[in-house]
């Protein structure tokens, strides 16, 4: 492990200013089924065997109007107008620190936000809030001075399902142009009418946004949505002072495909599983077709057996060191400034991965792996040839990573560049709904894997990274280091795998050629995606549809933050702090 | 070692031939002086149409790719093809540009570079001298052709109304003004040493022994003088022409191309001309202040002062394979905190050695 | 500095080995795993008819036409809209169409993507790689085949 030391030795000193005791050997909690350490914020209802949801109800009181049952927590539907309320109350007295996601919808008599919210020392307890509206006239009250994360995703709510928030400081419409009519997941949305997108094509763009009103001496600059460091269509309207940014807001929605509606228009069974492929579409394929596959397996009772469980948890982890290699190679690129050598030897490691993952789904991104209750396929024969190239992967891992920090965190330009620029506090970090590599950069301790187990992962031995620098090159560092845990939780699956009985290997339950979900069961289930918490949540009508299918976006969260990260700081430390949110456009905009 | 003929001299004498032309009058004279230009100019435009295909070679081998391979022999056919591509496309002129500035600037870049090839001693071929002039003020003269380049700079940037283009150029001029004077500094470090400004008493300064390992006699080159000065020269020179890790006047991930977003076609290639001869420049400065100029053993002269400014072009592209870009205020803090105050330090430092010494 | 040289000595490790990870294509034909999923091939003689393979398909790809008998008159697929999920090839109960190997297929226009019966029938196999061996081996048997060899032309 000498070049993990040679790298924390470096890090030591180009952080001693700020840091004294940062880089002792690596803090990391180890994987424990220990009870979480009691929170600093009150514990209401925080009993031995679970959360007691009277307690919470009993804390809320009289905003309480009925009670539900979701497959993943009890809700509690609240009025109205007691949004901020109830959410403050939860969020100060029970610890629920953390508004996972808003799913909004739309009943035959009412509309519907359901606020997720969880805690981030322990998201197993969960509770979810429900708030109804009349819909003729769909008003709420805001969540968004308790939960900063909210803004966004109400915004969400607002473009596509149509409710109105009250007191929202910004509720504009943020997938959808502008000028769209209708909202599109709404009952009586039209979807043969016509729109008509303006490209205003004959204003001069430099008229109006060349010196602002207000300020005569900042510059409007729009980057993107074509840019060469957007990762995509994103556009990032800046206002830069000289070269320092006074304000700026991403604009996302370039990439909107309707994924969510997609969804709802197919078969639990077969049809949704190939597209949790194409949300995050750089090699994340499997982590995201687990998010689907655990949401509809635990609303449809489905016992996955034991060997798939294995190998899921192995191509999910081979599929996070693909994403993880591609997100610093792309981040090197944004840094460097070129397609530079870090870029096409990350690319060059990325290429291995997935041709293990070819060989063992078929794909080397779109891999439609998962079914409901299993896996597609069993390992691919000779069992041995595939084992071996699994290993020599690994075998060259470590030497790979030690290039890497040789070019990367060992470099003093790049340190120059990354240490402690795009600070994001963990406290803002929570606020904003952060998770994944992101909140672990800002020593926010929250793995999924870890702290609400699915798959293989709680019998395994490995790791969760977390880094205390809050910038831009801890987000880097958690990415690499996660790559080496990964490579141990593949190693042991590997180990499994090989000596799994031959007469044992199950790889898909018994399912039903058709689903049909008991009518009117709501859950909401998150992974651990490779961009951080992945969520989706599934409204069953009885038939072998949804009725609702929210996807939670770790990428969407996490570009809210953008705007904190970057306030005061240069362009280009903007685009490196964009690059290390790793965001992929296609999961942002859904 | 036979007699060398300077190249506007030899051009003379073969109008001397001609029956009737006088080899002394003035307008032969002009002519001759000319046609070397050209000539050395050529040559220099041939070095940069061969960076179309070596650019590429030579990125691929630090990033483990193939690169050009099937036009032609080793992809070399790829030069005319690329030349051709860039030259038929259609000049995009955007609606608003600051028309004579917007035009003149590609024009501005590609011609201070080549201006100054005209003091550089680059050896001799068959006995012709391949340099152009030589001045008292060579040196002098160098620098201030190549600083001309950031007027071109500032036109495109300012004349292209976009507002990246806008800011490439303003930190085209706060990047060249940082570096500009650590580069001459320490270009005058050199001139301490040598004593003189001509580029070709320089040249023939360095060609003294230093020392000898053996039977190899280690040449005086200032390189080997006084390395200090030739690792701020060289640093200090990709600052000047504005490569990794200081190429953030056109940064592309962050202000797209900076001054050249707006230009294409005919232009681009002046631009793209005009940087790489750039390159060629400060090679050429740093061969003839540090590597000894032409000199070198067996191969005539000239190949040698070219191996040497392939060898910083070299340098230039490894150095972006693996440096980061720096920030603009940090670059521009390494500049005047750093660059600055070392190349003060190492010109008060000659300054005292060479009054001792001599 | 030490970092910036050693990040200079690692890429100049990398110039000098001569090593490269990009590939010749098309001039060497690259390799694909035996269950990558391409364009597919489709039997008329074995298809029964039974719609599932246009049932499962998640966006409409594959359009089936039946007389009134409910016999087999067209079986068109867009290969230019297909996502190639492999799920028509997992609900096939007589592997009456397959995904083969062959990842190369061009157009001027979406239509020419558009394949009918024949087309789909005279996709070639990619290196003569036959994926009903490769992918699960008892299948043949499963559906009464034995061990001999399958005629898809």
């Amino acid at each position: 492990m000498h070049h993990e030391f040679r790298w924390t030795l470096s890090l030591a000193i180009a952080r001693s200013l700020r840091l004294s005791t940062a880089h002792s050997p690596p803090e990391v909690s180890r994987m424990s089924l220990e009870e979480p350490e009691p929170s600093t914020h009150g514990d209401v209802g925080v009993t031995e065997d679970g959360l007691d949801y009277a307690a919470l109800e009993a804390l809320i009181g009289d905003s309480v109007i009925g009670r539900e049952s979701h497959v993943n927590a009890d809700g509690f539907v609240v009025r109205p107008d007691d949004v901020q309320a109830v959410l403050g109350t939860l969020k100060s007295e029970a610890g629920f620190d953390f508004c996972s996601c808003v799913t909004a919808q739309e009943y035959q008599d009412r509309y519907e936000s359901i606020y997720h919210l969880k805690k981030y020392d322990d998201p197993t307890q969960e509770v979810s809030i429900v708030v109804p509206s009349p819909r003729d006239d769909p008003h709420n009250q805001t969540a968004t001075p308790v939960h900063q994360t909210a803004a966004w995703h109400e915004r969400e709510a607002y473009d596509l399902v149509g409710i109105e928030y009250d007191e929202h400081p910004d509720l504009r419409r943020i997938l959808l142009p502008e000028t769209w009519q209708g909202h599109p997941l709404s009952r009586d949305y039209n979807q043969d009418k016509p729109q008509i997108v303006t490209l205003r094509e004959h204003a001069n763009p430099l008229q109006e946004d060349a010196r602002s009103a207000s300020d005569p001496d900042t510059m409007f600059v729009n980057i993107g949505p074509h840019h060469p460091a957007t990762h995509g269509v994103l556009h990032v309207k800046t206002t830069l002072d000289g070269e320092q940014i006074a304000d700026i807001e991403p604009d996302i929605g370039y990439l909107h495909r309707c994924e969510e509606q997609m969804c709802q228009q197919s078969t639990y069974r077969h049809q949704i599983m190939p597209y949790p492929d194409r949300w995050d579409y750089v090699s994340a394929g499997i982590l995201n077709e687990w998010a689907y596959a655990r949401a509809a397996e635990d609303l449809a009772d489905i016992e996955v057996p034991e060997y798939a469980q294995v190998i899921r948890t192995m191509s999910a982890e081979l599929c996070r060191i693909a994403a993880h290699a591609l997100a610093m190679g792309t981040f090197a690129l944004d840094v460097f400034g070129d397609f530079t050598a870090v870029f096409q030897y990350a690319f060059r490691d990325r290429e291995v991965v997935q041709n293990i993952l070819e060989d063992l789904t078929g794909q080397r991104l779109m891999f439609n792996y998962m079914r409901l209750g299993g896996v597609a396929w069993d390992l691919p024969e000779p069992r041995e040839e595939f084992f071996e190239k699994v290993r020599d992967f690994l075998d060259e891992l470590p030497h790979k990573l030690e290039e890497y920090h040789d070019l990367v965190t060992g470099n003093e330009i790049f340190q120059m560049r990354c240490v402690d620029t795009g600070v994001l506090s963990p406290e803002k970090a929570k606020e904003y709904g952060c998770t994944g590599p992101v909140a672990r950069g800002s020593g926010v301790d929250y793995d999924l894997r870890r702290d609400d187990p699915y798959g293989y992962y709680d019998e395994l031995d490995w790791s969760v990274i977390t880094e205390d620098g809050c910038d831009n090159f801890s987000r880097v560092l958690v990415r690499l280091r996660e790559i080496e845990e990964s490579a141990r939780i593949i190693e042991q699956c590997t180990d499994l795998l090989e000596e799994w009985p031959e007469d044992d290997r199950e790889i898909q339950a018994n399912v039903p050629r058709t689903l049909r979900p008991d009518p009117d069961k709501e859950i909401y289930r998150a992974v651990e995606g490779a961009k951080g918490e992945l969520g989706i949540y599934i409204r069953s009508d009885g038939t072998d549809k949804p009725a609702r299918f929210k996807i939670r976006s770790p990428c969407f969260s996490n570009l809210h933050s953008l705007a904190e990260m970057s306030q005061g700081e240069y362009v280009p430390d903007m685009i490196a702090s964009l690059g290390s949110l790793d965001i992929v456009l296609g999961e942002v905009d859904r | 070692m036979q007699s060398q003929t300077p190249l506007p001299d030899f051009i003379a004498s073969l109008f001397d031939m001609i029956p009737g032309v006088s080899g002394d009058s003035q307008l032969v004279f002009i002519v001759s002086a000319l046609i070397a230009g050209t000539i050395v100019g050529s040559l220099m435009l041939t070095q940069t149409a061969l960076v179309i295909w070596a650019k590429r070679k030579i990125t691929a081998a630090f990033t483990d790719r193939i690169a050009i391979n099937r036009v032609g022999p080793a992809g070399l056919l790829i030069i005319p093809a690329d030349a051709l591509r860039l030259l038929s496309k259609e000049l995009i002129v955007p609606e608003g540009v600051d028309r004579p500035a917007w035009d003149l600037a590609p024009l501005v870049l590609a011609s201070s570079a080549l201006l100054g090839f005209a003091v550089i001693p680059m050896g001799s071929l068959l006995g012709i001298d391949f340099q152009v002039a030589d001045p008292e003020t060579g040196l002098a003269y160098v620098f201030a052709t190549a600083s001309i380049a950031s007027i071109g700079l500032v036109m495109a940037g300012y004349a292209s109304n976009n507002k990246y283009s806008f800011l490439g150029g303003l930190r085209a001029v706060a990047q060249n003004l940082a570096y500009e004077i650590p580069l001459i500094l320490t270009g005058m470090s050199v001139v301490l040493f040598a004593g003189t400004l001509q580029t070709s008493e320089i040249v023939a300064a360095q060609s003294e022994t230093l020392f000898s390992l053996g039977a190899v006699a280690i040449p005086s080159w200032y390189a080997f003088v006084n390395p200090f000065a030739f690792v701020l020269f060289l640093v200090a020179n990709l600052a000047e022409v504005g490569r990794n890790p200081f190429d953030i006047p056109e940064a592309p991930t962050e202000i797209v191309a900076g001054y050249q977003t707006e230009y294409s076609s005919v232009y681009f290639v002046l631009m793209y001309l005009g940087e790489f001869i750039h390159i060629f420049l400060g090679g050429a400065i740093i061969a003839t202040i540090f590597l000894g100029g032409p000199a070198g053993p067996v191969l005539p002269g000239l190949v040698w002062f070219l191996i040497k400014i392939w060898g910083v072009f070299l340098f230039t592209q490894w150095a972006r394979s693996a440096v980061p870009r720096v920030r603009i205020d940090q670059l521009i803090e390494i500049g005047w905190k750093g660059m600055l105050v070392l190349s003060f330090a190492n010109l008060l430092l000659t300054a005292v050695i060479v009054g001792v010494i001599v | 500095m030490i970092g910036i040289l050693k990040s200079m000595a690692t890429t100049m490790k990398h110039a000098l080995d001569g090593e490269t990870f990009t590939v010749e294509y098309p001039d060497v034909a690259p390799e694909v795993s035996p269950r990558f999923r391409g364009v597919h091939k489709f039997s008329q003689e074995r298809c029964i008819w039974c719609r599932q393979c246009e049932n499962v398909c998640p966006n409409n790809t594959i359009q089936i036409v039946t007389d009134d008998q409910r016999n087999g008159e067209q079986y068109n697929l867009h290969i230019g809209q297909c996502i190639y999920c492999r799920l028509c090839e997992e609900v096939c109960p007589v592997d009456a169409i397959l995904l083969t190997q062959n990842f190369e297929f061009t157009g001027d226009t979406k239509d020419e993507f558009a394949y009918d019966k024949e087309q789909l029938k005279n996709v070639p196999w990619y290196k003569d790689i036959d994926p009903l061996e490769s992918r699960e081996p008892d299948r043949g048997a499963w559906i009464g085949e034995g061990d001999g060899e399958i005629d898809y032309q």
